[in-house]
């Protein structure tokens, strides 16, 4: 297990490495250029001037000067600057990630909520009605984009409950109230797909694991439905639901990019929106990174969460 | 105690100092955050609609176009039209507190003029040779030559403090003028939040206690926000949302006619918008009514070089013979040009304002029936903004922005060289009219160089123009005292109040 | 082609999947033959017409255009069909053969291989796919190819895990021993036992792939107009659906219908083909 651990965290490594090269690689093929997009539509500015703001920010060196200078910055802990705002890119994805982050996690949580029961349901009553209103609600709420769908609540609510403070955002720490009220829309459009997802796998396994051996023998011991579905089934039918969360937070992530679009959030979607059309590199950079960091990680505690749940796993 | 007694005593000094009650804060929609501050530098609009209520010039201009006086109070013009003496407000003071005096004036003048600072509005200032401090409320201008649109291009020279600048660099992340408002606090792309200037020198102005620019990018969102009261204001509207808010109860829109205009514009240096003959057969073949219809659904009207509202200078589009459509004239043209069976070509354009790309698309259906076969490229902004600068395209899509003298709408973008010329176009007998028209003095015959430049120019140059919309702004019935400005400026926000 | 023959028996079996089936080759039938169902150009704008709703003479209404908007949906599967199917082919070919590849020649080019794949799969998918478009430009066929770029590791993954248990079978193994070439072994034994996980996952990534358009095209990156496309007909008709909410409708149910059809054949067809993968959604 040890060797394990050390083998993932190595190769680990290797992927943020990869990342930051193919990040780097990317950024500075993106037609347009910071300097050029940061003057505007100004024409009069003459050539010095731009060479020298080039300079300023480091442009005019070697592309692999740059990207050295950007990577032992990064190990140092500095992210660099952005280019724009002239603030550290660190201190911009903080000051952003709280909103992301909430919505996030919320939207999991409901999701997780939900699609529990729902999956539960499904399976048990295999076949019937029921089972197959929740299967097609289910590609249905895979269906919608989520764009769609926020924009579509907003104009419900705007109709209907005028006095629903449901645009923009405010902290969690100065106003709970105000910050759940706004919160409760974009984590509803963004949850839908996670929920469908998660109560169509959650229904295939506990399908797979009713129908195994060790489930019979249970039931030939005379155990009542009841515990036999929770204690036994349901445990052994959540691993592949946990083995999954890891990938569906990044399609979830995909939903808060656009949502915050949609309901004027400033998080995290914003800022790289913003700094892709700004061709903001070391704010990109900055976010891509943290962002694959993270995704990275979540799904390294999974896979060992998964191997510590279930020990026959073996480790490749 | 102590500091509850100083903190009284500050709140009853401020109490007194105000001789009317200021309060209220107006929550304002806009579509991008400012990027950047400082009114030398910047070109977005969405960073001028805050700069302009934090900085002031000499004069300014009304919702009727006028030039008023502003930072100055009154103005003489030597006889020879050479020198301008500007009389100071005195008192005025920046929102550091200190006096704003004439050096401030030329110190701001000379800060355009440097070309370290790579200021926008250099060009507006080339006919000015110097700005001296006559007096310690006294600045006096002294042109080259006579300049006749002066006086307008003088609103965009902002007073700002010397040793602010020098303290921070530039002024796009601080702000310290002498207007109306002051710069509270800006969180990126959330908000930028303005709180009154109590010792704003207009009586009784601003009765606003403070303003927050909130960033919502979504049209559909801003519309929804007015709708439920979140947001009170939003300065423009596109015509389709218009349209649906103008059915809402509690909402009030207002329309002007706006100064800027959508145009195809079509790069002279490439065949075949080199020959007079194509740009005219293009004109023939552009509908403009049609794309009133389907872009602004009926809010716009179709235009020459100069905007309708500029009344005293536009020439009525019937004076222009290439806007009546006809397919069989725009076929002939192109056949005498030698393209009989039409060309192909790329219309690049942006998705950033919808009335824009929109028109791209019906202004491709339109060329299609005279065999013209354009492919629309619809770019990102950045990107076309630089294909704009260095004359990378065939034909363009885009939204101008406009002026209160026709030498701001004609001059740049017309005389060979100019700094928006983009088309690259190059006419002896344009360049000396537009010499002509800022240099001669006299109103009446300004209007007749202008007149003739007009046709001259509808039809064969450079830019197919195609509409002026009308400005949309939808407030609040709550919202008292605000006045639309075709300039799409937000001056009125100083008379704006809340109950 | 009697394993197809079986296949389509069972499937009569399984009504869901039938219904998937039916759905599928009704979508894929209007985007194969969309210019013959209907006369009326999709480009072609009536100003005068516009916003309007179900008529005869328009049966699905008009847009802001006056365009129709059923010639504009049949011709809008064409472009979300053919992004959709040019990005899975594209990231099926070239996943497969990368997890094949891994696990055939094992080693460090297996672990070089997966680590790269991680890479890709490590970007959350929309922002590989902005990042992607943003480096090629906008439009339909960019679209496929940064799609198929996200959708690569899933298939490499897809394909590796199968492919070494079927490579650790005993009379593969012997195979290798008596000196079975390597494309042989991996074209006759390898991919028949690996094809099914991938064909499940072909129809199912189909269905997304038509929403990841969609979402690029709100964003302004995916399908550029006039080009029809349904992802840019539901993002363009958001603002007008106080004015005429037909045009937004009809698109949304038109994406609905083939994400449906896709979906339900991909459960069928996962149910019919391989038992065993049953509870394995990816």
């Amino acid at each position: 297990m040890i060797g394990y651990v050390a083998r993932r965290l190595v190769d680990l490594v290797f992927v943020l490495l990869g990342v930051s090269v193919l990040v780097f690689l990317m950024v500075r093929f993106i037609p347009g250029d910071a300097v050029e997009i940061m003057l505007g539509a100004n024409t009069d500015i003459t050539p010095d001037r731009v060479a020298a703001l080039r300079h300023g920010l480091g442009l005019d060196l070697p592309i692999h000067v740059q990207y050295w200078n950007w990577l032992t910055g990064v190990l140092h802990g500095d992210l660099g600057t952005s280019i724009w705002t002239g603030r550290p890119v660190a201190d911009e994805i903080l000051a952003r990630a709280p909103a992301t982050l909430e919505i996030t996690l919320l939207a999991l949580a409901l999701a997780l909520v939900l699609a529990l029961p729902l999956g539960v349901v499904s399976a048990r009553a295999r076949g019937s009605a029921g089972d197959l209103v929740v299967r097609l609600l289910s590609i249905v709420g895979l269906t919608l984009p989520t764009f769609w769908v926020g924009v579509l609540m907003l104009l419900v609510f705007s109709l209907y409950l005028p006095g629903w403070p449901a645009i923009g955002y405010v902290p969690f720490a100065t106003q709970p109230l105000g910050n759940l009220a706004r919160m409760a829309l974009p984590v509803v459009a963004v949850s839908l797909p996670m929920i469908a997802g998660l109560t169509r796998i959650l229904r295939s396994s506990l399908l797979e694991v009713l129908g195994s051996d060790y489930v019979r023998t249970a039931r030939s011991k005379g155990l009542a439905e009841r515990p036999v579905l929770y204690k036994h089934a349901l445990r052994n039918a959540l691993i592949p639901v946990v083995t999954v969360i890891g990938v569906q937070l990044g399609y979830l992530l995909s939903g808060v990019v656009v949502i915050e679009q949609v309901f004027a959030i400033p998080g995290i979607g914003r800022l790289i929106i913003g700094a892709i059309n700004q061709r903001n590199y070391p704010l990109i950079q900055g976010i891509v990174l943290v962002i694959t960091a993270v995704f990275v990680v979540v799904n390294l505690l999974v896979d060992l969460a998964y191997a510590w749940i279930d020990p026959r796993v073996e480790y490749e | 105690m102590r500091t509850r007694i100083g903190l009284a005593l500050v709140t009853l000094v401020a109490a007194f100092s105000l001789a009317y009650a200021q309060k209220g804060t107006l929550e304002v929609a806009v579509d991008q955050a400012p990027v950047g501050l400082d009114p030398d530098i910047v070109t977005a609009f969405s960073s001028f609609a805050v700069v302009n209520e934090i900085y002031e010039g000499l004069v300014g201009v009304n919702a009727q176009l006028q030039i008023e006086p502003a930072l100055a109070t009154s103005w003489t013009v030597s006889p020879d039209g050479l020198s301008y003496t500007f009389e100071l407000r005195q008192g005025v003071k920046f929102h550091n507190g200190r006096e704003m005096t004439s050096a401030d004036v030329v110190y701001s003048f000379d800060r355009i003029m440097d070309p370290k600072t790579g200021s926008p509005q250099a060009s507006r200032f080339n006919e000015v040779a110097k700005a001296e401090a006559t007096g310690p409320y006294q600045v006096t201008f002294t042109l080259k030559e006579p300049f006749a649109p002066f006086l307008s291009n003088l609103t965009n020279l902002f007073v700002v403090p010397k040793e602010v600048v020098e303290a921070n660099g530039d002024l796009q992340k601080v702000a310290v003028g002498t207007g109306p408002f002051e710069l509270d606090q800006v969180v990126p792309d959330t908000y930028v939040l303005l709180k009154a200037n109590p010792d704003y020198y207009r009586p009784g102005e601003p009765k606003l206690a403070a303003i927050k620019f909130n960033v919502v990018p979504e049209a559909s969102t801003r519309a929804a926000g007015l709708r439920t009261g979140t947001y009170q204001l939003l300065p423009t509207v596109d015509p389709v949302t218009a349209e649906t808010l103008k059915k809402t109860s509690g909402v009030t829109v207002l329309g002007t006619q706006d100064l800027a205009y959508s145009l195809l514009g079509l790069n002279t240096s490439r065949k075949p918008f080199d020959d007079p003959r194509v740009r005219e057969a293009i004109n023939y073949a552009v509908d403009r009514s049609e794309i009133v219809q389907a872009v602004y659904l009926g809010n716009a009207v179709p235009g020459g070089p100069i905007s309708p509202a500029l009344k005293d200078w536009a020439v009525p589009t019937s004076d222009f013979p290439c806007y009546t459509p006809s397919v069989a004239k725009a076929k002939q043209l192109l056949a005498d040009a030698g393209y009989p069976n039409g060309f192909s070509t790329t219309i690049i354009t942006f998705g950033t304002i919808k009335e824009v790309a929109d028109t791209a698309q019906v202004l491709q259906a339109q060329l299609a029936r005279v065999g013209i076969d354009a492919k629309v490229d619809v770019e990102e902004f950045g990107k076309f903004v630089q294909d704009w600068k260095n004359s990378n395209f065939d034909m363009f899509v885009s939204l101008n922005g406009g002026s209160v003298d026709p030498d701001g709408y004609l001059y740049r973008t017309f005389i060979t060289g100019g700094s928006t010329n983009v088309f690259k176009f190059s006419d002896p007998s344009v360049d000396q009219l537009l010499k002509q028209g800022r240099t001669t003095p006299d109103t009446a015959q300004r209007q007749a160089i202008y007149d003739n430049l007009q046709k001259q120019l509808a039809c064969t140059g450079p830019i197919v123009h195609i509409a002026y919309g009308t400005l949309f702004t939808a407030l609040r019935d709550n919202v008292q005292g605000f006045q639309q400005m075709p300039t799409r400026g937000l001056t009125y926000l100083r008379e704006t109040s809340l109950p | 082609m009697a394993n197809v023959g079986r296949f389509f028996v069972r499937l009569r079996h399984n009504r869901v999947g039938l219904l998937g089936f039916v759905l599928a080759t009704l979508v894929l039938g209007a985007a194969l033959l969309g210019p013959w169902l209907t006369q009326v150009d999709p480009l072609r704008q009536n100003v005068l017409a516009r916003f309007q709703g179900p008529s005869l003479g328009h049966l699905l209404g008009t847009d802001n255009f006056g365009r129709d908007t059923l010639a504009r949906i049949l011709y809008g599967y064409r472009t979300s069909i053919a992004v959709s199917f040019g990005a899975v082919a594209l990231s099926t070919l070239l996943g497969s053969t990368i997890g094949l590849l891994a696990a055939y020649l094992g080693g460090w080019i297996d672990r070089l291989l997966m680590r790269l794949m991680d890479v890709l799969l490590a970007f959350p998918i929309i922002l590989l796919a902005i990042a992607v478009l943003a480096v090629l430009g906008p439009g339909g066929t960019n679209t496929a190819l940064a799609i198929g770029v996200v959708y690569t590791p899933i298939f490499a993954r897809l394909a590796r895990g199968p492919a070494l248990t079927v490579l650790s079978w005993d009379y593969v193994a012997a195979a290798r021993a008596v000196g079975a070439s390597g494309g042989r072994i991996v074209l006759r034994h390898v991919l028949p036992n690996i094809l099914a996980p991938i064909l499940v996952q072909t129809t199912l990534s189909l269905s997304t792939a038509i929403l990841v358009e969609a979402s690029l095209s709100f964003l302004g990156l995916g399908t550029q107009p006039p080009t029809p496309s349904l992802g840019l007909m539901l993002s363009q008709s958001r603002d007008y659906m106080l004015i005429s909410p037909w045009v937004s409708i009809f698109s949304g149910l038109a994406i609905l219908l083939a994400s449906l059809g896709f979906n339900l054949f991909g459960d069928g067809m996962r149910d019919l083909l391989d038992p065993t993968l049953r509870g394995r959604d990816v």
